[in-house]
């Protein structure tokens, strides 16, 4: 409240809001990816989010992107959402950013990683094998 | 344009912009080719292949954008935002058109069926890592803009953020590019 107009403090939680909800849509592409490969039930479940997407289902030569509309939907909503609530929650806090920028990148390679099949699919069957699923 | 401190002089200048202006011109002939192959999805494939050239060639410049930013050198902030928004613009064309030309690669008879049946591995694992990776690099270059338009002059802290995130989403960029040029150039839709 002391401070000068022309002085107005700079806070850095709206990075940190930003990025960790880009982490968090991205981990909700790569699970709900996952998960829509395990049986065609959770597949239809999945794609089920993601209809009021032009394009999202049909057959024949112009196909359709299938349940990759509804990991779309998923991840966008998680984004979005999360990037609202964080921003309000962070936006008068000043968080380091070095800390944050060091664990954001290791993050982002890692969810990148559960995207490569040969490395992920054991794990995701592991998991998965918990829940009695195939 | 401004890069950081260093100046070029006026031939610099000269040399510089025609190379990038013959390089751009010739690059873009590459995917605007797609337009006039003989094929249905002809227009879908080449509007996804402006994009993505535009989007490496506005985002490869963005990243020596970066290094000014990482090494708290002075920017243009004017100038920074309108790149990142232009980026940002051509990343989503990049991606809109990429999920418009995705359901033609999943068609009957599509790039799908026969990369499964000549060459599975380039669609169970390049293309099953390309179409969620390719997904990336908008949003990381909307949180750029975002953070550079949110704040004034930019601390250092956060200008060192943002360029780590250009960084980022060229990578993803790059990655996604390549892979679909090398899905492209085994199967055309």
């Amino acid at each position: 409240m002391q401070n000068k107009p022309e002085s107005t403090p700079i806070y850095s939680g709206p990075v940190v809001a930003a990025s960790l909800s880009l982490l968090l849509a991205f981990m909700t592409l790569m699970i709900s990816h996952h998960i829509s490969r395990l049986s065609p039930g959770l597949d239809k479940l999945i794609h089920s989010y993601g209809y009021w997407i032009p394009g999202s289902t049909g057959k024949g030569p112009d196909g359709s992107i299938g349940s990759y509309s509804g990991k779309e939907t998923l991840a966008l909503a998680v984004w979005l959402a999360s990037w609202l609530i964080f921003h309000f929650l962070w936006r008068r806090q000043d968080l380091s950013l070095e800390v944050w920028s060091r664990f954001y990148v290791i993050a982002l390679i890692a969810i990148t990683l559960g995207f490569f099949h040969p490395l992920s699919d054991p794990i995701v069957l592991f998991i998965a094998g918990f829940f009695g699923l195939p | 344009m401004s890069t950081g401190v260093f100046l070029h002089d006026h031939f610099g200048k000269i040399m510089i912009r025609s190379q990038i202006g013959i390089a751009a011109t010739l690059l873009l002939l590459l995917p605007a080719a797609n337009f006039f192959y003989p094929t249905e999805y002809s227009l879908k494939a080449g509007i996804h292949g402006v994009s993505a050239i535009l989007s490496i060639v506005v985002g490869t410049y963005l990243t020596h954008r970066a290094i000014p930013l990482i090494k708290d050198m002075p920017v243009h902030l004017e100038s920074l935002r309108r790149w990142l928004l232009a980026a940002t613009l051509l990343n989503l064309a990049g991606a809109i058109s990429g999920n418009w030309i995705y359901m033609r690669y999943r068609g009957q008879n599509g790039p799908r069926d026969w990369i499964l049946e000549q060459v599975p591995f380039f669609h169970n694992v390049l293309m099953e890592f390309k179409e969620f990776v390719s997904l990336f690099p908008f949003p990381l270059m909307l949180s750029a803009a975002a953070i550079s338009y949110y704040y004034g002059p930019l601390r250092r802290d956060i200008a060192r953020f943002v360029g780590i995130t250009i960084l980022l989403s060229w990578s993803f960029l790059l990655f996604g590019f390549v892979a679909g040029l090398i899905l492209t150039k085994l199967r055309f839709v």
